[in-house]
């Protein structure tokens, strides 16, 4: 023989093994991938600062950030749930990943009232600077991904409601990309909160 | 020697009745989730677009024939002209190709069915021709005037519709082009067989990883930009307008965080052809292996450290040393790649084939725009030349000279296993040297008019820069000319060329493990790569070849090789 090959090193994976390994690699990427969209928005208002002498402006009141921490909490709070939940139906448990998720999306909904609020509440004064105008574009951008995967958890939801996943990993996929998906919406939040609301 | 276990497959009597197992022409019109299909659906349609841009370039040349205003109504319409074509040839050329080829190759190299994500793939292709259908709309309504990068404030204030909806057709292409990479990472890190330890994967794929890596980590920044520009063209907000507080050079920031590695998407790849061509037709070791993998990964890590170079002219001077050290420091793992290369054809038993022959012309005029590179990470010089032809002739060398050169290195090269024939290489030949002269007499001159202080974007010049001018528009013709030498050789060698055989180069890569075409699930039985994918010249790589000819056909290949 020689050609050195080396079988079994390393086991062959069957197809379904395959596909779990490749969409949870897959979705790092995305993640890793989509983090640097909110990494340029950040830019964006770190470069837009340098354009005045003070931040906020002169005039322009600072956001209270109480109403965004609680959001913030909240939405912790989901991911959390949505953790616990996943959690649930890999142990068998599907009220419990029911139950879990079901107070997730509560909670999701709460936190993106109050960004609504919040974006709808920015002063005039505030919209005539920069720091009015990255605010809006933070959150609107943020809640537009938020309101998204918001939708396909609600889906994934109707679908393990209906019985439709098992705790094996290989065919609940779509439940714990989900997660993923929301816990990066998650992570991607608390990088705008600290920037917009505590870093002057 | 003993036996070495290839695999065998029933393709055997397809080779002997002569008849190719070639998909339709028109599953190629068809959504398909096969890699393959979708390889030659980006291929194809990529070239297209590189026909249209060139017809652009041909445009652009006819104008410069005289120092007048004379082919085009306007300036305004001259800087549409070559907004179009830039855009053109870098979002819906260049990127693409090489998906294409990367499509095409890698699963095949990895000796995989297809992609970690079939229909992910398809759905990455089939988001370009809307998005093509948007940018060249824009083009006929209300044309973008502020150049492929579109500065604002040209791009804000000046710009028609059109540059809007350059901006939406760019969002998409971005979006393809991370799913695209999302792909192709997760191919080359899941789906290799057990034996082909990452030390032992080919060169085409390493430069795949880096050049995904890149796009997954650079692209958003794209997206980034392009939602700003498209908000204060819509939406009245002022991110680039002083007067709202804004600043034009966030935008170049942005934009050139995304396009300075997005220079090393469009030519890595290339660099992973070369290595790949270079060592199969000189019938030697790829010189320096590792490092070669390595330095597509430093360059890939280097290149998000120079954006700012772009900017020497309007950057705080402060920072203009640091990015001008970046810059020279990436010379670095490019000059590795420059000596692997020579060291690998050094010695070696070199078939002058026409992928050979563009690969070579890849080798000197890189260089050519690699030095000229270095000349204007320089400051002082930059500084000099900064907007002139000088800066023209350097991008044309890299993205001409490097990418389309390596494009067709691989062409030549991988057109027999993706159509089961080989090209003509007599017209391969010619095409090569219309390309070659035509491409020198374009470009080479242009350094001399950029020092001169030929500004570029400019449709009205001096005088005393005509002699040049038609010298290079003359030589442009002629490399416009040299593509359709090439398209009628595709055409007529799909029809006619000879049959290829399963490995006609004698290649070790597992793509020509198996017939030509491959089969739908493109291996009958799992391949076993060879202990080195580059390991020509040994007894063992040549019995490992001769099981290979014997496994597919029995019969003698169509171009003979030695080992």
């Amino acid at each position: 023989m020689t050609s050195t090959v080396h079988r079994g090193q390393k086991p062959k994976l069957g197809v379904a093994e395959m596909r779990l390994k490749n969409n949870r690699l897959g979705m790092t990427i995305f993640q890793i991938s989509w983090i640097m969209v909110f990494l340029a928005m950040i830019v964006v208002n770190w470069q837009l600062r340098f354009s005045y002498a003070e931040w906020p402006p002169a005039g322009v009141a600072p956001f209270d950030p109480l109403l965004p921490t609680a959001a913030t909490l909240a939405l912790l709070l989901s991911s959390f749930l949505v953790k616990r939940g996943l959690d649930a139906l890999r142990a068998q448990r599907l009220g419990g990943f029911l139950t879990c998720w079901r107070g997730a999306m509560a909670l999701g909904v709460a936190f993106m009232a109050i960004i609504v609020y919040e974006f709808a509440s920015v002063s005039d004064a505030a919209m005539a600077t920069q720091y009015g105008i990255t605010m809006r574009l933070m959150t609107g951008f943020h809640f537009l991904h938020a309101l998204a995967i918001l939708a396909i958890i609600f889906r994934v939801y109707r679908g393990g409601a209906a019985g439709r996943y098992s705790g094996d990993a290989h065919d609940s996929w779509a439940v714990e990309g989900s997660a993923k998906l929301w816990y990066f919406v998650t992570l991607a939040w608390i990088m705008f909160y600290v920037v917009l609301y505590w870093i002057r | 020697m003993a036996t070495i276990a290839v695999p065998l497959g029933a393709q055997a009597e397809q080779q002997e009745a002569e008849t190719l197992r070639r998909p339709a022409l028109t599953d190629y019109l068809r959504w398909s989730v096969d890699h393959k299909i979708i390889g030659v659906q980006y291929g194809v349609a990529a070239f297209i677009f590189f026909m249209v841009g060139g017809a652009m370039a041909m445009l652009i040349r006819l104008e410069l024939w005289t120092p007048d205003l004379d082919v085009m109504v306007s300036g305004a319409a001259y800087n549409s002209l070559f907004t179009i074509h830039g855009t053109i040839m870098i979002f819906l050329f260049i990127i693409p190709m090489w998906a294409a080829f990367g499509n095409f190759v890698v699963p095949l190299q990895l000796g995989a069915k297809d992609m970690a994500f079939p229909w992910l793939n398809a759905f990455a292709f089939w988001l370009i021709p809307p998005a093509a259908v948007v940018v060249l709309l824009g083009y006929f309504v209300s044309p973008a005037e502020a150049g492929w990068t579109s500065y604002p404030p040209l791009s804000t204030l000046f710009s028609g519709d059109g540059q809007t909806l350059w901006a939406l057709g760019a969002h998409l292409l971005g979006i393809s082009s991370i799913m695209g990479s999302i792909n192709f990472i997760v191919t080359i890190f899941n789906m290799r067989p057990p034996e082909m330890t990452i030390w032992r994967m080919p060169l085409l794929c390493w430069a795949v990883l880096a050049t995904s890596i890149i796009a997954v980590m650079a692209t958003p920044f794209l997206a980034g930009a392009l939602t700003l520009l498209l908000l204060d063209r819509v939406a009245g907000t002022t991110f680039f307008d002083a007067a709202g507080g804004g600043d034009v050079l966030l935008w170049q920031n942005i934009f050139w965080f995304y396009s300075h590695p997005a220079v090393y998407i469009m030519v890595l790849p290339g660099m992973g052809v070369l290595s790949e061509v270079l060592s199969v037709h000189s019938r030697k070791p790829v010189f320096g292996y590792r490092m070669v993998g390595l330095s597509s990964m430093g360059i890939a890590f280097v290149g998000f450290t120079v954006w700012a170079h772009h900017m020497f002219t309007s950057l705080q001077p402060e920072l203009r040393i640091p990015f001008m050290i970046t810059t020279m420091i990436i010379a670095v793992p490019t000059g590795i790649k420059m000596f692997s290369w020579l060291g690998t054809i050094w010695g070696g038993k070199i078939r002058f084939t026409s992928a050979m022959l563009f690969a070579l012309g890849f080798l000197s005029l890189f260089v050519i725009g690699g030095i000229s590179g270095v000349m204007l990470a320089a400051l002082p010089f930059d500084i000099h030349v900064h907007d002139t032809y000088f800066v023209v002739s350097h991008f044309h060398f890299v993205l001409f000279g490097g990418s389309v050169f390596a494009v067709y290195a691989a062409l030549y090269h991988w057109f027999p296993k993706v159509t089961g024939r080989m090209m003509n290489e007599r017209l391969g030949r010619i095409h090569f040297l219309f390309t070659y002269f035509g491409f020198l007499f374009t470009f080479f001159p242009m350094h001399v008019v950029g020092m001169l202080g030929m500004p570029r974007r400019v449709a009205v010049y001096v005088e005393a820069f005509q002699p040049w001018n038609q010298l290079i528009s003359l030589a442009a013709f002629v490399l416009g000319f040299s593509s359709l030498i090439v398209i009628y050789n595709v055409i007529k060698s799909y029809y006619h060329g000879p049959i290829a055989g399963a490995n006609p180069w004698r290649a070790l890569t597992l793509e020509w493990q198996t017939t030509s075409p491959p089969p739908t699930m493109n291996f009958d039985d799992d391949p076993i790569p060879f202990e080195d994918p580059y390991g020509y010249g040994t007894e063992a790589s040549a019995a490992y070849l001769d099981a290979v000819d014997e496994a597919f056909s029995g019969a003698a290949p169509a171009k003979g090789g030695g080992h």
